[in-house]
């Protein structure tokens, strides 16, 4: 066992998690979608794709470019969250986040496909 | 670039992580902690809020407390924030900082962009395997005649002296040791334009190794390479070398041309010099009895081609048995009574060839008291002894690095030069001294520029337009001025190849053909305004006939009207 790969696998597998806990829910019903769910779904995201930087090898590459498609749309999502927050009702507000941290949830379960498939063609 | 790109994101990826992790716990504790607003209500900060505050207090910017005075247990959280994210955020700047200047990244940050700049060259370069005395008059001289030059070189204070000198073009140039095959690709050995390459450094086994890779890897790039022990040349031969330069048998040579033939001597180092140079005037070494002392490898050279042409010599070695010298006067040269023994009241020339400086200088200084009418030739090895030499003022100071210059240059320019001297070398002397007057007398004392031109479509599109209309392109026409046909531009054809057959100084009547090669020497202006004669067909046939060809496709009409009118 190696705590590289732990730490690793753990953050890519917490990113996708946090971000369906988010995603679930009525998408314009603000009370099924805590704020505090899309930071920490945001701030472990983020670590996740620093974690996958200076990986040469194909699968590392594409791993990288999936964090980072899951990173663009989440913070997306916060900087609408905190820039139009007040200026529409709170049920449209909530759909437009809710479809982009959906978008980054199909990012992160390709992630968490593409480590799967490495690890089981690892044969050791 | 991409591993750079990596290399940098894989040493940054702790400190960023930090960065996020700090920043995330700040941000947290600040949205969780209630506070009042300026009316004293109940206020929670919003994740967008406390990132915002967080953002500029790890930055040290501190723009205050926004949008509401913090209570206690904000400012509490605030003092813990500024310890956390300022740490990290400092340990991130100076990780990023100390990696700029990490030695092992900038090393490959300046490899990579010479490899990419070679890459990007679109025309034909030559690569210089070292950037020592010798290459780096080689360097200035193809400068000169606008070839492109790329330079590796193992001493980074070389390629100092290279980033400061003056050239035309940019010369890319990389701080690396040529013999490891990778940094020759990088060279651009596998690179379309590239024409061959030269290996002039001290080192014969570098320039083994080098020239052997070279041939390995391309097979049919030609290779210059200085050689001076000859199991190492017929080493380099049987990998295919193209041309081995020993500057000792090559001033041996020389020598003896200058003896012979002074006429040959000075073409040969007038038309591989560097354009627009002035050449001193030249010595001519006397018949007679000579002294060499030293029989090294220079000492034999200098010995075989005096002796060949009917010259008595008498030899002066301090170590008989190690250099194989059977006939000989035992003593360094240095003291006047080896001197005497060589009979050196009665000697024409002295020739001081050991491979010591200082002892050469003192040689030639004993010579001199002894007998001040000798015709001195001395060999200078090292170069930071030049201003001693310069000084003295020897007859003939035999400086290895200009004559590699000089021979690489002749193989470099166009390989119609070399063939040209050859042929020169079997005339007589007479021929060259008329030629040479005849150079001078049309393109200036000046070292003119020198190169070939091949009659087809690509080069000459309109020597090929015209005689594929069965128009009668001569040699003259090329070297009548395209402004005025009447003026002659400073151009003389030195040699006309045609099927594998050289015509020395070709009669300027001689119809060109498609497939001729031909060696012009001009000054540089003539260069330019032959360019013009050679592409425009308008131009040439003006030349041939005096008559302007309208342009346009009117004026072309009315005037084949008028003409049948």
């Amino acid at each position: 066992m190696n705590l590289e790969k732990v730490i690793f696998g753990f953050f890519i597998v917490l990113a996708m998690t946090l971000n369906f806990g988010f995603f679930v829910g009525d998408i314009d019903n603000p009370n099924h979608h805590h704020v505090y769910e899309l930071y920490a779904a945001i701030v472990v995201s983020l670590i996740a794709t620093v974690l996958k930087f200076g990986d040469r090898t194909h699968v590392g590459a594409i791993l990288l470019s999936t964090s980072l498609a899951a990173d663009l749309q989440l913070i997306a999502a916060a900087i609408m969250w905190a820039t139009l927050a007040g200026t529409m009702t709170d049920a449209d507000l909530i759909t437009y986040i809710v479809s982009l941290s959906g978008g980054a949830l199909m990012a992160n379960i390709v992630s968490v496909i593409l480590l799967i498939a490495e690890t089981i063609s690892q044969r050791r | 670039m991409d591993s750079i790109l990596f290399l940098i994101l894989r040493r940054l990826r702790l400190p960023i992580n930090l960065i996020i992790i700090s920043f995330a716990i700040s941000v947290l504790g600040f949205t969780l902690i209630p506070g009042v607003d300026a009316e004293g209500n109940p206020w929670q900060m919003s994740v967008f809020d406390a990132f915002y505050v967080v953002s500029y207090t790890a930055t040290t910017i501190g723009f205050g407390e926004i949008p509401y005075a913090f209570n206690h247990a904000q400012r509490l959280w605030m003092i813990f924030s500024i310890f956390m994210t300022v740490t990290a955020w400092f340990y991130a700047i100076g990780r990023i900082i100390a990696l700029l200047q990490d030695d092992g990244l900038r090393r490959a940050i300046i490899t990579n962009r010479f490899a990419n700049v070679v890459q990007a060259l679109q025309e034909p370069f030559y690569i210089l395997c070292s950037y020592g005395e010798s290459a780096s008059l080689l360097t200035k001289a193809l400068d000169e005649k606008g070839m492109r030059v790329v330079v590796i070189e193992t001493l980074q204070e070389r390629i100092d002296q290279l980033e400061l000198s003056n050239s035309h073009n940019a010369i890319p140039h990389l701080c690396a040791d040529a013999k490891l095959p990778e940094n020759l690709i990088r060279a651009g050995i596998l690179h379309r334009f590239c024409s061959g390459v030269v290996t002039l450094t001290d080192n014969d086994e570098a320039n083994l190794a080098i020239a052997v890779a070279v041939k390995l890897m391309a097979p049919d790039l030609p290779v210059l390479a200085r050689a001076e022990r000859n199991d190492i040349a017929a080493n380099m031969a049987s990998f295919g070398t193209d041309h081995i330069i020993n500057p000792y048998t090559l001033f041996g040579e020389q020598l003896v041309m200058r003896v012979h033939a002074i006429g040959s001597f000075i073409l040969h180092e007038w038309l591989t010099d560097t354009p627009g140079d002035q050449l001193p005037p030249p010595e001519y070494p006397p018949r007679g009895r000579w002294i060499v002392c030293g029989y090294g490898r220079f000492g034999k050279s200098v010995v075989d081609n005096l002796t060949r042409e009917q010259i008595t010599t008498t030899i002066i070695e301090a170590d008989p048995e190690l250099t194989g010298c059977d006939n000989c006067i035992v003593g360094s040269g240095a003291e006047a009574r080896t001197l005497l023994e060589a009979d050196i009241m009665n000697a024409t020339g002295l020739v001081a060839g050991t491979d010591n400086d200082i002892n050469n200088l003192s040689i030639v200084m004993t010579a001199y008291e002894l007998n001040p009418n000798l015709f001195v030739v001395i060999r200078k090895n090292k170069r930071h002894n030049g201003e001693l030499f310069k000084r003295f003022n020897a007859n003939i100071t035999m400086q290895p690095t200009d004559i590699i210059a000089h021979e690489c240059l002749a193989h470099m320019v166009t390989p119609l030069l070399a063939q040209f001297l050859v042929l020169v070398r079997s005339q007589t002397n007479e021929w060259s001294n008329n030629l040479i007057s005849h150079l001078v007398a049309i393109v200036g004392e000046n070292v003119p520029e020198t190169w070939s031109i091949k009659v087809s479509k690509e080069e000459t599109y309109a020597i090929s337009e015209l005689t594929a209309r069965n128009v009668i392109v001569t040699l003259r026409h090329l070297t009548q001025d395209p402004t005025n046909r009447d003026e002659h531009l400073a151009l003389v054809p030195l040699m006309l190849s045609r099927n594998n057959q050289n015509t020395l100084i070709p009669n300027l009547d001689t119809p060109l053909m498609e497939g001729d090669q031909i060696l012009l020497c001009a000054t540089p202006e003539a260069k330019s305004a032959l360019f013009n004669t050679l592409n425009n067909n308008k131009t040439l046939s003006y030349i041939i006939d005096g008559i302007d060809m309208p342009n346009s496709f009117v004026w072309r009409w009315l005037k084949s009207i008028t003409t049948k009118i």
